[in-house]
């Protein structure tokens, strides 16, 4: 019997070929996307055959590592649609915010698992470690990926067990910031909200995106306009067709059974994620695997929510769908880092012990650090 | 120790990793929900919204027939006219952008931006395109074409106008398209009019509307988000209209224009018409109406300061008086009185009647042009000397009732069918209209009741008898005719894409009742009148041309009645004498001395003819 979760990554891979399809039909570069699925598979391999508990100890440098990146992004960054959010690497458009997701989780798994039972000063110095790269991130700016973020860290700790009082204590102050909230948005945040709150004061603006997202989405009916057939899609109708509202065009095109499979699919990868974190052979594994289902179900509600116009809109991109090497690569390495932790989960070994007695001794314990043979 | 292999142990669920896969669950299973009302409750209203996004109906233009001349001279063109126009929807969503667009937009139509801003930001249908400026200079369109791509939303439809050739002289002909009026806008879309389409205002252009209109095609196609065509789905070519060739001689009517401007500008007159109809078929060979305006204004877009120059001009330039100016007719008319007294048996041609200087009508005086006894004369003597004397006496035996009968015979009083909106009919006055027409409560009062001194002025073309330059023109082709009243037309022949579609047909639309040899003895007195060695045959002479042929002079009094009253010069004409092949009426509005201001104008035009046209030779 394999170690391996088959499920997880096929699950993934069924998920970017729909991303490839769909990228293609929104007539982005296609091209570059399956480079970047391809770099996300390498990627995926890569942190499968680590082993995560090697990443515990480097925890604080990744921090620092984040937190430079995202200065250097507000110093030296490239701008595009008034938010300064890319650094050229090596002439490739690297996107900070996305990778800091996942170092997020890494870093608040190392932190969370050092005790059983938070307490109140861990979690304080949970929220402070959230507080910087959220601080940095808004200040780009970029809302969606700050809730994104801290959504992760309360999902997060809660999963870390963190005491009712705790997490009462916490939405109190998310009540309280509310009244803040409009003096913290950026001009055009604010107006996000206002017009989701009322679509129909710009017709012409924001509210534009969001009805035709809502058209494109709604007049796929049951089964879809079919692959490359959408109107409002490939007809330019639907804003960011790729990216931020790629559900809409992927919806008009397949339809409402098209998106019950997506969704399921989503699904599916969601509770895999978190089977992992019941196997998991240690605290800090299982809140990677914890923390990266936070990551995946925030992203897919979001997206999903805004395209159909339950949620305001926020530039989040849909996991594995949307056009973006930065996200899709993060993705998939952070999918490889939880089937490195499930490769190494605790296991039940029967070893055959030439005892005088001969009898059979089974030995339950964590598995060796290493890993013997090759994994796959 | 022998390692086996390791089996995974039974998971463990703790509470909160159930309770996130729960919540996990729970959300996938709302979005679905949603998903669910949006794409099968809502899906064929939202489907249908996407549909009107995306699929746009295009009408497209007919072409309008071209209208040449008899001989194929082209007298409109279609020529293309760009304009520019806006689809709110493809403005830039994003705020700079779309001021910036803004700002270049209302420079280049002349709008102030915020109105501008506000005009497009609130449209109904931001999806419809919303013409800012129309008739676009070159310059303007390749500036324009040069930015379109960096100016999204833009577009810089064409659309073909109608331009006039020389519109002064063949205005009032041919007339102009426009807009269609609120007030026929039910009735023409039911005839399958755009409410943005042109039509026939007046003129031929409005005359024979249904020939020139083509039938309009269309096209479904489908646009992308800026607008642009993607795909035609389905289409249907348009038919362009019919060309239709009129009955005018190009190079006629401009003699014609031009004789009657040199007239009226050499006797200080500011208007006139004349009407040119070949006496064998009816077809007008010219009509012109002075002062004429230009046509190309109301088609490529009038300033509201030109409209109002046109409508306030106490010449009133858009009054066609060849069609719809009603004078009335003076000496002209005394052929049917002539006809009216031999067919009556009255006078014959040979009875002499005595031409005083006046008549005495029940204690009224009745004045002749002369202050002298003209001595007896026959009825073509009467003519040739326009004796208005004679033709009292002649009234006076015929009576109003039979002398008005002979009017409309001669086609008086009526309008003629020609191919044109707005002809007049004149007027034939008699007892009963007068009892109508006098604009007392009491009929039966002095002022109503028909006097013998209408008959005896009726009888000179006087009292309250009206016509109009083409029922002149009709009217002195039926004497040349020989009393065959003829519908004017102004189509020679209609064709479709090369066929020809329809040739016109000569119609007779009434016959004098009268018979030839009297006919022939008012024609004998128009011959003489114009063979005067005095005077008339002075014109004919210093033209060049004989005097082979028919006319007679007036000159009308009107604006009441009395001594010194305004005069409007008229002359008809028919030539050659044996086979008349061209009739002509000039009218000269207050003109005061026929034979001199209108009469020349005649010979001129006669004179051309006789050079470039017809086949009168010396």
């Amino acid at each position: 019997m394999s170690r391996v979760d088959r499920l997880q990554p096929l699950v993934a891979f069924m998920l970017a070929t729909l991303g490839v399809m769909t990228v293609f039909s929104a007539r982005a570069d296609w091209v570059r996307q399956i480079a970047w699925v391809l770099l996300g598979a390498a990627a995926y391999i890569t942190a499968a055959r680590f082993d995560y508990r090697r990443l515990r100890p480097t925890a604080p440098a990744l921090y620092g590592g984040m937190l430079l990146l995202l200065v250097a992004v507000r110093l030296v960054g490239h701008s595009a649609l008034g938010a300064r959010r890319w650094l050229a690497v090596a002439g490739f458009p690297l996107e900070p915010s996305e990778l800091s997701k996942l170092l997020l989780v890494v870093v608040l798994a190392a932190y969370l698992s050092r005790q059983e039972r938070l307490s109140w000063r861990t979690f304080g110095g949970a929220l402070g470690l959230v507080a910087a790269p959220a601080a940095l991130v808004i200040s780009q700016p970029d809302l969606g990926t700050t809730l994104v973020l801290l959504a992760v860290a309360v999902g997060m700790l809660f999963l870390a067990g963190a005491r009712p009082v705790q997490l009462a204590s916490l939405a109190a102050l998310a009540i309280t910031a509310v009244p803040l909230l409009p003096h913290l948005l950026y001009g055009y945040q604010r107006r996000r909200l206002e017009i989701f709150l009322d679509p129909g004061q710009d017709p012409l603006g924001a509210g534009y995106n969001l009805l035709q997202a809502r058209i494109a989405v709604g007049s796929g009916g049951l089964f879809g306009r079919g692959w490359l057939h959408g109107l409002q899609g490939q007809l330019g109708f639907v804003p960011e067709r790729s990216t931020d509202f790629v559900f809409a065009t992927f919806a008009e095109e397949f339809g409402l059974l098209g998106s019950l499979v997506l969704l399921t699919l989503f699904g599916v990868l969601l509770v895999r994620l978190l089977r992992t974190a019941t196997v998991a052979s240690d605290r800090f594994g299982e809140l990677l695997a914890g923390g990266t289902f936070c990551v995946v179900l925030v992203q897919v509600v979001e997206n999903v929510g805004m395209n159909i116009g339950i949620l305001p809109i926020a530039g989040i991109p849909l996991p594995l769908i949307s056009y973006g090497g930065s996200a899709t690569i993060t993705t998939l390495a952070a999918l490889g880092l939880v089937q490195s932790v499930m490769l190494r989960r605790r296991t039940v070994v029967y070893q055959e012990h030439t005892s005088p007695s001969g009898a059979f001794r089974a030995t339950c314990g964590p598995s060796p650090l290493r890993t013997r043979g090759r994994a796959y | 120790m022998i390692e086996l292999g390791g089996i995974a142990p039974r998971p463990r669920w703790s509470l909160r990793l159930t309770a996130s896969a729960a919540a996990a669950v729970l959300v996938m299973g709302l979005l679905a929900g949603k998903l669910a009302q949006l794409q099968i409750t809502d899906g064929e209203h939202l489907a249908a919204l996407a549909q009107a996004n995306t699929v746009r109906h295009v009408v497209l233009e007919a072409d309008r027939g071209i209208i040449y001349d008899r001989h194929g001279v082209a007298l409109v063109q279609n020529s293309p006219m760009s304009s520019l126009a806006v689809v709110p929807a493809g403005l830039p969503s994003d705020g700079g952008d779309r001021t910036r667009e803004l700002v270049e937009l209302a420079h280049v139509s002349g709008v102030a931006e915020p109105k501008l801003a506000a005009e497009l930001l609130t449209a109904p249908d931001p999806f419809g395109a919303i013409t800012l400026k129309t008739n676009l200079s070159q310059a303007e369109y390749l500036a324009l074409s040069e930015r379109l791509p960096e100016l999204p939303g833009v577009s810089l439809p064409q659309r073909s106008v109608r331009t006039y050739v020389d519109p002064m002289v063949f205005g009032h002909v041919l007339g102009y398209v426009g807009p269609i009026d609120s007030s026929q806008v039910r009735q023409l879309e039911a005839a399958g009019y755009q409410p943005d389409e042109l039509v026939g205002k007046v003129g031929v252009e409005a005359g024979l509307e249904s020939l020139l209109r083509g039938t309009d095609g269309w096209a479904d196609v489908e646009v992308d988000a800026r607008g642009q065509v993607v795909k035609v789905l389905a289409t249907q070519p348009a038919v362009a209209g019919d060309a239709v060739y009129l009955t005018l001689d190009a190079g006629l009517q401009k003699a014609t224009a031009a004789a009657l401007a040199a007239g009226l500008a050499r006797d200080d007159k500011e208007a006139g018409a004349s009407v040119v109809i070949d006496p064998r078929t009816g077809e007008v060979l010219a009509m012109v109406s002075l002062p004429g305006y230009d046509t190309n204004l109301f088609t490529h877009g009038i300033s509201q300061a030109d409209y109002d120059r046109l409508l306030k001009d106490p010449q009133k330039p858009l009054l066609n008086r060849a069609i719809a100016g009603q004078y009335a007719p003076g000496s002209t008319f005394k052929m049917v009185t002539a006809t009216a007294g031999l067919q009556e048996g009255k006078i014959t041609a040979q009875t002499l009647l005595s031409c005083p200087p006046y008549i005495n009508v029940n204690g009224w005086i009745y004045h002749n042009w002369a202050s002298y006894s003209l001595g007896w004369m026959n009825v073509a003597k009467a003519l040739a000397t326009s004796c208005d004397t004679f033709f009292y006496q002649v009234a006076a035996m015929v009576g109003d009732v039979t002398l008005a009968r002979y009017a409309r015979a001669y086609g008086f009083g009526q309008a003629k069918g020609i191919e044109m909106p707005g002809v007049m009919p004149g007027l034939v006055p008699d007892r009963i209209w007068k009892q109508l027409a006098c604009g007392v409560p009491d009929l039966n009062s002095d002022a109503c009741r028909w006097s013998e001194g209408d008959t005896i002025t009726f009888g000179i073309g006087q009292s309250y008898l009206l016509t109009t330059p083409l029922n002149q023109a009709v009217y002195v082709a039926a004497v040349a005719n020989g009393g065959r009243v003829l519908r004017p037309t102004l189509v020679h022949l209609v064709s479709d894409a090369g066929h020809v579609v329809s040739k016109q047909q000569t119609e007779v639309t009434g016959t004098v009742p009268a018979s030839a040899d009297n006919i022939q003895a008012v024609r004998e007195g128009m011959r003489e009148e114009i063979n005067r060695p005095y005077n008339m045959n002075y014109w004919f002479r210093a033209a060049g041309v004989p005097a082979d042929g028919g006319g007679k002079t007036g000159t009308a009094q009107w604006g009441g009645s009395g001594l010194d009253l305004p005069t409007h010069a008229w002359f008809v004409f028919f030539a050659p004498y044996a086979q008349p092949e061209l009739s002509l009426s000039v009218f000269v509005e207050r003109g005061e001395l026929s034979e001199v201001e209108a009469a020349p104008i005649g010979v001129d035009i006669m004179k051309f003819y006789r050079d470039n046209v017809g086949s009168i030779r010396a």
